[in-house]
């Protein structure tokens, strides 16, 4: 039996974003619709089981309803359903137990919907099995935007081995963070320190308050933090490098750049310096208070007393590239 | 001679004049200007019948045309007025009360009593009613009674031009919440008009016709049946008072009490229905507080305890016309 | 979050505290059956209320739920005199003739609880158009309930704040139940409001509503859009409630320790208490002291009240009308 995990979350873009920004919002019943498309995908491929979390957000209902709901008078075109067998708290810890179990039931591939703090928390937990990901909302860098009947298309073809999985997967890089030497789940994209003393709502999108910023990568087209890095110095995704940002807001040297941090925001930051972080150089952040932002998420708030370490990891989760399977997959008359 | 002007000259008048003289009264209601964001004409309504056409040319932004969403702006009618400005809000017909009277009868007219006397909440509603229009059971009924019931509420109902502007800018002046009902038949009424503003206080009947024989309230358009009525009757020799008491709250219970005292006989012609209705309020304040000055039993005139039909030649048997009034009065007083 | 200093932050915690006093002090005293009656209460959501109504002041207006108590405290109605109104008693907010579900202060911008669930938010569309005619520079803020949310009042005053542009927020406070029915059935797509501001064009926002940070933050921003003009938002606290929809409610709707975990792992006041003091911002000394403040304001207003007389007879017949 051919197996393959969706992981989506209902509580993206919904944050403060919407309100400072002009981040989009991706309503929970699109999401519904976004994996309607990617069962139909998977199922013409062949997989017979899809694994999924019964989320309180919206999404295992919305599906449930969509199967109870439907037409009579067209068949479901959707593989097996199965809800994953677990307690949900409403908590970031959800993600981490609803992946370890799609790896234990032999999912070969796990289709993601969210923003990069949930591909992070996927990422964590997903070991070696590959990751389609889909950008539900504008401020993401990790997955792209790309269409669910495709993509649902493209994990069946690697799930039921129509195509070679080194051919077309990425090994990702990745941002590992230890405080006072107890790791923490590491980041895909970026690492930034604020000055801020409350991670508050959350969202990163006050200037003022950026000092560091550490970058796996650095896309030329990317929105968010990463962009103050793309904008100085462009890193691939497929590059042994990241980068290191220094930022100091009042000084009056370094390079200014105007950097589209949020959706619809687009602010002059003041790059004091930008150097290429290498692979398994440990870094240690300078200021001595403030919180910690991981993949556009503030989540930690350390002082003088905490020891705060970043380095650059080659070891990241496996990703698809819908656009390649998808070529391989054509004829060619 | 006086200036003669019909009742809905008589209403745009009343407006015009009060937000000439407050910058707080704000008009509210859908179409009261009409043509909001259409590529014709502004102030292409002023009502669908334009009482209030030309406001908007004039007052611009205070005349406000709403989406269909009573509760809504009647809400916000009512929460503006507790917070400075004097709305009149047009729901457009009372009929429509369903859909926004939470927000008349269990707020604004509780605040003041709920919140200790702290709360004022000056905000008047302008609602047309009555039968007559062919407008069928929907947009046909006279359902104040519904709002005398409720304490914190007043209830305006003009018969005539002058009635009508000097009771609307009262209402506007007032500091409580009013509802103020239009007869749709009565906007082309003609009548006498002053050009200056007026007030009319609240619970002052208007003595329409003086006499011995019998007492006749009437309320609204009955008022011209029972004028009719007293005319035709006066050449038997029987001679009526008409009182129109020109708001059912608060009630002038002492005028219709004192002509009672006076005449002995009471009739009383209303178009809101024989359940619960006007005429059988007042058919009660007489009977208890007047029994002993009655001679005969009281009579009301009041349409069947039926929902408006649309037939024309239905509707017009439905409404209390003057020969009934006629007929109901010569049950208890004898002519020449 | 730069105003947030220490005298903000015990302010904050004051506020919070004094609403979880009050309102458990309410639960015991009405079990005593001394309280006439229904009283909702808000013991749970502290940190919504407080987070939203810091940023406000006198030209501001709020309406409330028939959960009102927290909503009243703060915006800064006087505690004693609220008391003496859930007693019914003359010295009350109201002169004891609205109760628990009706206490307001318009001076203070309190429109009132509510007895009507969805009665605000039409209400706050009209304070805040006046605020917005009249240029106070004031905005207005309608909580409402995850029930609250299915009125039909709720979705016309989120049509005419967006068209008319007015300078108003609606807070949902979704605390899972509406009565004793899940509002992940009742609110379609599983209890989420927020979603739907996205069908009005207006910016929907969901925070956690047991911590306060993130709800001042998020409420903070809105605000300031609205007293610029940039219009109206919808802002999604999610919280729990510890008691039941109304006192008498057994609650067995609820799962056995549901409460019980909440209060272990979630509570707004304990999640405070812990950030400020491992921030050095407060000691446990300082908090501890506004503790006993609050128990003492308490007590007083519970021995005050029972020992306030009630209306007179006539007050029966008075302030129906300004005049008649």
């Amino acid at each position: 039996m051919i197996s393959v995990g969706i992981l989506a979350n209902p509580a993206s873009a919904r944050d403060v974003r919407r309100l400072i920004a002009h981040a989009s919002t991706v309503t929970v019943a699109e999401r519904c619709s976004m994996i309607q498309r990617a069962l139909i995908g998977l199922a013409r491929m062949g997989v017979d089981r899809v694994l999924i979390m019964r989320d309180h957000g919206g999404i295992a209902q919305g599906l449930e309803l969509a199967q109870k709901n439907r037409r009579k008078d067209q068949p479901l075109q959707w593989p097996k359903l199965e809800y994953l067998e677990m307690e949900v708290g409403g908590e970031a810890t959800d993600t981490l137990n609803a992946v370890t179990m799609m790896c234990e039931q032999e999912c070969r591939v796990i289709i993601v919907l969210g923003g990069d703090g949930t591909h992070r928390l996927v990422a964590h937990a997903c070991g070696e099995i590959p990751l389609a990901c889909i950008s539900t909302g504008t401020n993401n860098v990790f997955p792209k935007f790309i269409e669910s009947t495709v993509a649902g298309m493209a994990a069946g073809a690697l799930a039921v081995k129509k195509v070679q999985q080194e051919l077309v997967c990425l090994r990702n890089k990745r941002l590992m963070l230890e405080i006072n030497g107890k790791a923490q789940i590491p980041a895909l994209v970026d690492i930034c320190v604020t000055s801020e003393d409350w991670i508050g709502t959350r969202a990163v999108w006050r200037p003022k308050d950026l000092r560091e910023l550490y970058l796996s990568f650095a896309e030329p087209g990317a929105i968010g933090l990463s962009s103050i890095g793309s904008l100085v110095l462009p890193r691939a995704r497929e590059l042994d490098e990241g980068l290191e940002i220094m930022m100091e807001p009042s000084s009056t040297n370094g390079i200014k750049v105007e950097a589209p941090i949020a959706p619809g925001l687009i602010t002059e930051i003041n790059v004091d310096s930008c150097r290429p972080l290498r692979l398994g150089e440990p870094k240690s952040i300078r200021i001595p208070k403030g919180t910690l932002a991981l993949d556009g998420e503030k989540e930690i708030e350390f002082n003088a007393e905490d020891q705060v370490k970043i380095t650059l990891d080659p070891l990241g989760p496996w990703s698809i590239n819908v656009d390649k399977i998808m070529g391989m997959l054509a004829k060619n008359i | 001679m006086a200036r003669r002007a019909t009742f809905q000259k008589a209403i745009n008048e009343a407006l015009e004049q009060e937000m000439e003289r407050d910058s707080s009264v704000i008009i509210m209601g859908e179409d009261v200007a009409g043509g909001t964001y259409t590529e014709g004409d502004s102030d292409a309504w002023g009502g669908p019948l334009g009482v209030t056409q030309g406001l908007y040319t004039k007052f611009g932004d205070r005349v406000m045309d709403t989406p269909i969403s009573e509760s809504a702006f009647i809400g916000a009618a009512i929460g503006a007025a507790t917070c400075g400005l004097r709305p009149v809000a047009e729901l457009m017909f009372i009929d429509f009360m369903g859909v926004c009277f939470d927000q008349i009868f269990n707020q604004a007219a509780k605040f003041r009593y709920m919140f200790g006397g702290k709360a004022e909440t000056p905000v008047v509603i302008r609602t047309m009613i009555g039968a007559g229009f062919r407008a069928a059971a929907q947009h046909s009924q006279g359902l104040y009674p519904i709002f005398t019931h409720i304490p914190g509420l007043k209830v305006a109902v003009p018969s005539n031009p002058y009635d009508a502007k000097g009771l609307l800018i009262q209402s506007i002046r007032d500091n409580d919440p009013v509802i103020f009902c239009e007869h749709k038949m009565l906007y082309d009424m003609e009548g006498d008009l002053p050009e200056e503003p007026f007030s009319i206080p609240f619970g002052e009947a208007n003595f329409i016709r003086e006499g011995d024989d019998v007492t006749i309230v009437a309320i609204g358009r009955m008022v011209q049946m029972a004028s009719e009525a007293g005319d035709a009757l006066a050449q038997d020799g029987i001679q009526c008072e008409i009182v129109d008491p020109r708001t059912t709250s608060p009630l002038d219970e002492d005028s219709i009490l004192e002509s009672v005292e006076k005449t002995g006989r009471l009739v009383i012609v209303d178009e809101s229905g024989p359940r619960c209705g006007m005429a059988a309020d007042i058919a009660s304040l007489v009977a208890t507080q007047a029994f002993d000055d009655l001679k005969a039993p009281i009579q009301t005139v009041t349409p069947p305890h039926t929902p408006v039909p649309f037939n024309d030649f239905l509707e017009d048997l439905y409404i209390p016309d003057t020969e009934r009034v006629v007929k109901a009065v010569r049950n208890i007083v004898k002519g020449n | 979050m730069l105003d947030l200093n220490r005298e903000r932050l015990l302010q904050a915690y004051e506020t919070m505290k004094t609403i979880r006093e009050f309102e458990e002090r309410v639960h015991i005293e009405f079990a005593t059956g001394e309280i006439p009656g229904f009283v909702h209460l808000y013991a749970g959501e502290e940190a919504s209320g407080t987070g939203v109504c810091m940023h406000l002041d006198d030209r501001d207006s709020i309406a409330s739920t028939h959960r009102g108590h927290g909503h009243c405290i703060a915006k800064g109605v006087e505690v004693k005199g609220m008391m003496a109104e859930i007693y019914g008693k003359d010295t009350g907010t109201c002169r004891g003739k609205g109760g628990s579900m009706h206490i307001a202060d318009l001076d203070k911008g309190m429109m009132g609880a509510n007895g009507i669930v969805g009665g605000g938010p039409p209400l706050i569309c009209g304070a805040a158009l006046a605020k917005k005619t009249l240029k106070t520079g004031g905005i207005a803020i309608a909580f409402v309930g995850d029930g609250g949310s299915n009125q039909g009042t709720t979705f016309e005053s989120l049509n005419l704040a967006t068209i008319w542009n007015l300078p108003c927020i609606f807070v949902v406070e979704n605390n899972g139940y509406a009565e004793s029915t899940s509002s992940k059935w009742s609110v379609s797509l599983s209890g989420n409001a927020t979603d739907r501001a996205a069908g009005f064009g207006m910016p929907g926002v969901e925070v956690d509503g047991h911590d306060f940070f993130a709800v001042y933050e998020a409420a903070g921003e809105a605000i300031e859009r609205a007293r610029n003009g940039g219009g109206p938002t919808l802002l999604e606290c999610k919280l729990n409630r510890y008691y039941g929809h109304f006192e008498g409610d057994a609650q067995t709707y609820r799962p056995q320790d549901e409460v019980k975990n909440i209060r272990e792992t979630k509570d707004c006041l304990e999640l405070f208490r812990k950030k400020v003091t491992s921030d050095g911002i407060a000691d446990v000394s300082d908090l501890n002291a506004i503790d006993q403040k609050v128990m003492k304001l308490i007590e007083e207003s519970v021995v005050e009240a029972k020992a306030a007389p009630n209306p007179a007879e006539q007050e029966l017949l008075t302030d129906v009308y300004v005049s008649y």
